[in-house]
This record gives C-alpha cells, sequence and structure tokens, in this order.
C-alpha cells in the first residue's frame, strides 16, 4: 500500500500542490449555496405534503335515499389531516335529469361550528360525478376533531339525486351514518384531503445549520491535519484527482470520438437515439396498449432518457477493465479510472439527450417550474447508483467471463421492473414489491414528478435516494478496491 | 549524485496458477463441485533486493521467463509483489512495450496527447512538446491520419517519441530499441544516451549482450527468478556470456 501511494504522489512532480484552504472555503460555500437553491426551488413542498390522514372514496354499492325536500345524509367521521383542504361527495341520479338544488355542509361538532358549505345546481350532477367542497383557505386545528357531513336538498320526488353509498365498509371508530334520522350501516361515499406539515421540513434552517456547523468541524479537521503535514484521504483523493484531470478528459474524449467516428452524423446520434426510440415506443403504446397517461410522450421519453443512461454506464463499464486490458498490464495508473471514464462518457451523453427531452416537453406543452431543476437532483443519484454498479460489474467482469451474458439477461429485467413505458399503476397488488426494491424506480418517479408536475417529493424522498445512490457506490468501491490488485493476473 | 531511486527489498512474487485458467462463473462452479479446484503457485521472483542510484543504466539480463519483465513491472507498480517492497523515488515512465496506449481509431495528434496523458504528462507540457514530438517521429503528414493507415514502423516510431520526451527520474525500458530503420535505431539509441546523460535513472532489459556492454553501468542477471549475479558490467556479462 504504502509502495503505491508513493508511485501516484510522484508521478507528476510538475503539477502544483493542492490549496486545500481554498477547497475547504469552497466547499464550505458551497453546501449553503445548495441549501439556499434547495429552499427556494422545493418551495411548498419542503414544509407540505399531502396528508396520509386523507380519506379515500369507497367503492360506490348503492343509493342512499332520494333527496328530496326534508330528507338528510349525515355523515360523522374523524380524519387526521392537519391542514384540511376538500371534501367530495360521489352522486348517483337515477340515470334520470334531476333538478333543484342540494347542499353540502361541513360542521365540526367539537364546538358545533359551521366549517364549509356550498350548494350545487342538480341538473349539473352526473352518475357517479363528485361535487366538492374545498375551503378557501386550509382549515386547521381540527386534526382528528370530530366532524359531520350533512348533505339535504331542496328537490322534487323524481327528480332528487342520491348521495352514494357502502354498505359493506366495516365499523370504525367515529364513523357513522344516518339517513333521515335514522343510524344506517355502511359508510357515504365521500372523500377529505387536506396537507400535512413535515416536520423536517419546518425545521429545515435548523437541521442546515446543524450539518453546516458538522461539515464546518470536519473541513476544519481536515485543515489542521493538511497544515500540521499529515496524511489524510481527502487530499489525497484530491491531489489524485488534480493529477489525472487531463488523464480523464483525454480518455472520456477519446470514449465520444472512437464511438461515432465512422459514421456520418457523428455525435448528432446522441441525440437522435433516444428520440427515435421515443417515437417508436410511443407509436406501439399509445395506438396498441392504449395508456392514460397524461402527456405519455414527454414521460415515456424521460423513462428511456434515463434508463439509457443507467444501462449504457453500466454496459461500458463492465468492459471497462477487460477492454483496456494492454494498457493495463503495461502502465500504472490508478484502475478506478477506467470505469469511471466510460460512467463520465455516458453523462457526456446523457447531457446530450436531454436536448429532445425539452424539446418534446416544450412541444407537448409542459410547463417548467423552479421544481424542474431539482430533476438534476435524482439525475446525480442515478449517476453515483450506475457508478457503483459500474465498479462491481467491472471487477466481476474480470473474474468470471460470462458476467457479461448474465448482466444482459438481467438489465432487460432490470428495465421490464422500471415503469419506463407503463404506469406503474398496471401493477397488480402482489407485484408492487418489484417497484419497492427497485432503486431505478424511486429515481424516475421522483424525475417525472419534478418535470412532469411541477411538483418537489417530500424531504425524506431526497435522503433516501442519496442513501440508496451511495450505498450501491459504497458496495461498488469497497468490492473493486478489494480485488484491484488481482486484476492483472486475470487479463 | 548518490541518491538511492529505487529500492527494492526482498521482493517476492508468486502467481496462483489454476492448472487450466478459468474465467466463468460456470466453469467455476462445475470445477469446484468435481473438486478439481487445484492451484499450483508459480514463484516469479523470489527475494529479489538491490538498489538503483541516481544516474545509473541497470543492465538486466537472464534467460526468457527467468523473471526480468514481472520485476520491471513490479518495479513499475503495474504488478503488487505478494511480499517485501519497492520504492520509486520520482516519477516512472515505463516503457514496456510501445504503443500500448495507442487508440488506432484515432489520429496520430489525437494518440499523442491521449497516450501523453496516459503516460502522466500534463497539458501545457504536451502542447508545448507537440511540435518537437512529431518532427522526432518523421511522420510528417500521417500525424493527421487515422493510426489503423500506420505501418508497424510508424507506431513504434510515435511511440518511442511521445515516451521519451520528458526527462523522467525513472526510465524502464523493455526491449525497445530495435524500433523503426538503421537510421531511426541510431536516433533513438542517441536520445536514450541523451536522457542517461541528463541524470535519468534507466532500467534496462535486452538480449542483446552488446547493447548492454554499451549502454549499462552494472547488470542484474536474473535466473529463475533469483538473483544470480549482481555487478560491474564486464564482469556479469563475461560470466553470463559463458
Amino acid at each position: 500500500m504504502s509502495k503505491k501511494k508513493g508511485a501516484i504522489s510522484q508521478k507528476h512532480p510538475q503539477e502544483a500542490p493542492v490549496r486545500i484552504p481554498r477547497f475547504c472555503a469552497g466547499i464550505f460555500l458551497l453546501y449553503w449555496l445548495l441549501i439556499a437553491a434547495f429552499y427556494v426551488l422545493a418551495g411548498e413542498q419542503l414544509h407540505l405534503r399531502q396528508s396520509r390522514g386523507a380519506l379515500e372514496l369507497p367503492a360506490a354499492e348503492s343509493g342512499t335515499v332520494e333527496l328530496c325536500q326534508g330528507a338528510v345524509v349525515e355523515q360523522c367521521f374523524t380524519a387526521e389531516i392537519q391542514r384540511f383542504q376538500s371534501v367530495s361527495v360521489q352522486w348517483g341520479t337515477y340515470y334520470r335529469p334531476n333538478a333543484g338544488t342540494v347542499a353540502i355542509e361541513l360542521w365540526n361538532l367539537a364546538d358545533g361550528s359551521l366549517l364549509l358549505s356550498q350548494s350545487y345546481d342538480a341538473a349539473a350532477i352526473t352518475e357517479g360525478g363528485l361535487t366538492t367542497l374545498t375551503a378557501r383557505e386550509p382549515i386547521e386545528g381540527i386534526y382528528g376533531a370530530p366532524l359531520l357531513l350533512k348533505v339535504y336538498a331542496d328537490c322534487q320526488p323524481g327528480s332528487a339525486p342520491s348521495p352514494l353509498m357502502n354498505q359493506s365498509a366495516p365499523a370504525q371508530e367515529g364513523f357513522s351514518l344516518s339517513l333521515n334520522g335514522a343510524p344506517a350501516q355502511g359508510t357515504l361515499c365521500f372523500s377529505a384531503s387536506g396537507e400535512d406539515y413535515i416536520w423536517t421540513g419546518l425545521h429545515y434552517w435548523e437541521f442546515a445549520a446543524g450539518f453546516g456547523a458538522a461539515l464546518a468541524l470536519a473541513l476544519i479537521y481536515i485543515w489542521r491535519r493538511w497544515a500540521a503535514g499529515k496524511h489524510s484521504y481527502v487530499v489525497y483523493a484530491l491531489t489524485a484527482l488534480k493529477q489525472y484531470r487531463f488523464l480523464i478528459r483525454q480518455l472520456v474524449s477519446r470514449d465520444f470520438r472512437t464511438k461515432y467516428k465512422r459514421s456520418v452524423l457523428g455525435m448528432f446520434w446522441s441525440f437522435l437515439n433516444p428520440l427515435l426510440t421515443m417515437m417508436v415506443q410511443y407509436f406501439v403504446f399509445s395506438t396498441i396498449f392504449r395508456s392514460d397517461i397524461p402527456n405519455y410522450a414527454a414521460y415515456l421519453l424521460i423513462g428511456i432518457v434515463s434508463f439509457n443512461f443507467f444501462s449504457e454506464a453500466c454496459g461500458m463499464a463492465l468492459t471497462s477493465i477487460i477492454g483496456n486490458a494492454p494498457l493495463i498490464t503495461k502502465v500504472y495508473m490508478p484502475k478506478y479510472i477506467y470505469p469511471l471514464t466510460r460512467v463520465m462518457s455516458s453523462v457526456v451523453n446523457l447531457g446530450i439527450s436531454l436536448i429532445p427531452l425539452v424539446i418534446v416537453c416544450v412541444a407537448t406543452g409542459v410547463e417548467f417550474r423552479k421544481s424542474a431543476v431539482l430533476a438534476f437532483y435524482f439525475l446525480a443519484c442515478l449517476m453515483i447508483f450506475s457508478l457503483g454498479l459500474g465498479l462491481l460489474l467491472s471487477s466481476a467482469m474480470v473474474f468470471f467471463r460470462d458476467t457479461q451474458f448474465l448482466w444482459g439477461v438481467f438489465s432487460m429485467m432490470w428495465m421490464y421492473a422500471t415503469p419506463i413505458f407503463y404506469p406503474e399503476s398496471i401493477l397488480p397488488e402482489e407485484f408492487k414489491f418489484i417497484l419497492r426494491i427497485n432503486p431505478l424506480y424511486y429515481f424516475l418517479k421522483n424525475i417525472r414528478m419534478c418535470i412532469l408536475d411541477g411538483l418537489s417529493p417530500e424531504p425524506a424522498i431526497y435522503v433516501q435516494c442519496l442513501l440508496m445512490a451511495f450505498g450501491m457506490l459504497a458496495a461498488g468501491a469497497v468490492v473493486f478496491r478489494g480485488s484491484q490488485d488481482r486484476f492483472v493476473l486475470y487479463l | 549524485m548518490s541518491k538511492t531511486m529505487i529500492e527494492v527489498s526482498n521482493v517476492t512474487m508468486r502467481f496462483r496458477m489454476n492448472s487450466d485458467r478459468i474465467l466463468s462463473l460456470k466453469e467455476f462452479v462445475t470445477t469446484a463441485l468435481r473438486g478439481k479446484l487445484d492451484y499450483r503457485d508459480f514463484t516469479a521472483l523470489e527475494d529479489v533486493s538491490f538498489t538503483v542510484k541516481k544516474g545509473e543504466t541497470l543492465g538486466l539480463v537472464g534467460r526468457n521467463g527467468a523473471g526480468k519483465s514481472t520485476l520491471l513491472k513490479v518495479i513499475s507498480g503495474i504488478l503488487k509483489p505478494t511480499q517485501g517492497s519497492v520504492a520509486a523515488h520520482g516519477n516512472v515512465v515505463p516503457m514496456l512495450e510501445l504503443g500500448s496506449g495507442f487508440d488506432f481509431d484515432l489520429t496520430g495528434k489525437e494518440n499523442i496527447f491521449l497516450n501523453g496523458a496516459i503516460l502522466g504528462y500534463s497539458e501545457s507540457f504536451l502542447k508545448e512538446k507537440y511540435q518537437e514530438i512529431v518532427d522526432f517521429s518523421e511522420l510528417g503528414e500521417f500525424i493527421h491520419v487515422p493510426m489503423r493507415n500506420y505501418s508497424s514502423g510508424m507506431v513504434a516510431r510515435l511511440a518511442f517519441s511521445v515516451a521519451t520526451m520528458v526527462h523522467p527520474d525513472i526510465l524502464i525500458v523493455d526491449e525497445i530499441l530495435a524500433v523503426g530503420d538503421a537510421q531511426f535505431q541510431e536516433k533513438s539509441k542517441a536520445r536514450m544516451m541523451e536522457l542517461m546523460g541528463g541524470g535519468t535513472t534507466v532500467l534496462f532489459v535486452s538480449h542483446s549482450i552488446d547493447q548492454i556492454r554499451d549502454m549499462c553501468s552494472r547488470v542484474l542477471w536474473l535466473e529463475q527468478g533469483m538473483v544470480k549475479m549482481l555487478g560491474r558490467t564486464n564482469e556479469v556479462c563475461d560470466a553470463y556470456a559463458m
């Protein structure tokens, strides 16, 4: 070990030494810039998320009562929603035109106050349609409080609609339905939604300051060690990075140049490839399978671009060690450079294929909100993840050459296990676990959320994705480090 | 002038060799199941120790398979010794097989930068020396042609030119002086002499005793991985030639 380090630090005496103080200050500044940028970009979603206590609409089984003048349907319920926003009721019309006015009221039984009320034209109600009562300002302070939803109308018999109900719903604490004052079995078909505060988001600046302080301590420690002239891994890594920067750039540009060397359109292929794949798949899946995803073209293209990057990076890294065998057996350089440069070449390709993605998004009317910038965070996670897997695969490939074929099959399975061209909702419940254990699903889902929905995922998701990415990198690095000295014997 | 540049102490290099190299998971599992995973140890170097001082040119002689190339690879950091340690003080430029870093789809110019980066030269240095490298290699206009169209002599000339353009502290040379035509061979020999005169420490492997006598100040004779003799050029060469 000591010998190897010697060789590295002596290779380039002409290079300037690393400037640790500048590096430390830069990192600290960058941290605060990122923290501030994230605060701005994440916006409201940093503090609020869709409430987990939201009530889902039960399946409609039958009507309650014909809601003529004097009839009243009352549903008591509680909801664990911190900022109550809306409640909806589902209607049946007896498949006839109706007339009159229906009213919905939401009462707080704890203090007997009327929270929300609204009237609707019965003629406008459709079979299975919903009427939604939305609060102008989210209502706070009714978390878990007993609430009453009251529905009545002034319609004439024969032209009155009826709220739908589910008779087989199990009885729940705090929930009860009464029809015209008489208790009834089951529950009204209604749903309630709102937002909850996110504890970590509310304490964002405290967290940021805490991590910032820890970072500052770590940087000061590195600085002190460096000033005292002791060996440290950070300084070592930085020196290596500085020394091999030129080599890395040369290798990346070599990959890039040889890839398109003999093709007429050259690098234009990086641009064209995902676009053509998308057009074929778009045609196949939107005409043959009929998916109901809004803006399917953009949905599909994001999936294709992300997965193409992943499979290209891993596939190139896989052969990076054995492909460079003539070099590895003749010249000394850190071996991680080979998989690293292959992944970096794929990053360049990814950058190019983002251009058609932006074009398609604009053409299909995606509104870019500020959250779209956050998609880069998840792309970065995907890159780190791919690098980790690439390190793992490249070292496995040296010892077992059939890794290549196994990976071919495995990456195809992985492609189908990731919702690239299908909506995640088509998976049956018993196979949903496939998505839950698939890191690519999380990266992809959040990239789409940031771009297509214009929403930022909740803070915990960021940490989750980062952990998955760095977990893979750590696993790959450990395997690679442990086996790299034996590579040359197997090449 | 007596600074120690290379210190090789008690280096042993042992390869674990399977009777037939297993390179697939399937083979590995099937042979392991049959209980046939037998390994034989092959010792390429055994307890080799020596030091080389600054400015010295050490020649390595020995029969095929004596461990010369393995020793060079250990010193240049490509192989990690099983036991013992190697310390090299200064930048090492190994010239084990010329042109191993070339990509034949790229032009000569692109390859100068690629190969230069692999050998550890900086960008500014390469830009500065670029014209010198091209001139030395005598490639002329061919420098802008993809290397797959080069003759083998042209490849070797370019490789030699790139590798010797620096003044490395330690240069490791494995049989590369037979490059190009007679004229270029003269030129490359002169270049090597110039490097050695400039204080570069050289490790030099050759099967030509005449070359060794010509260029080296000391000679190490390896036989079956062990040091058979280490001493003044004439003494060792005389003993080896017998």
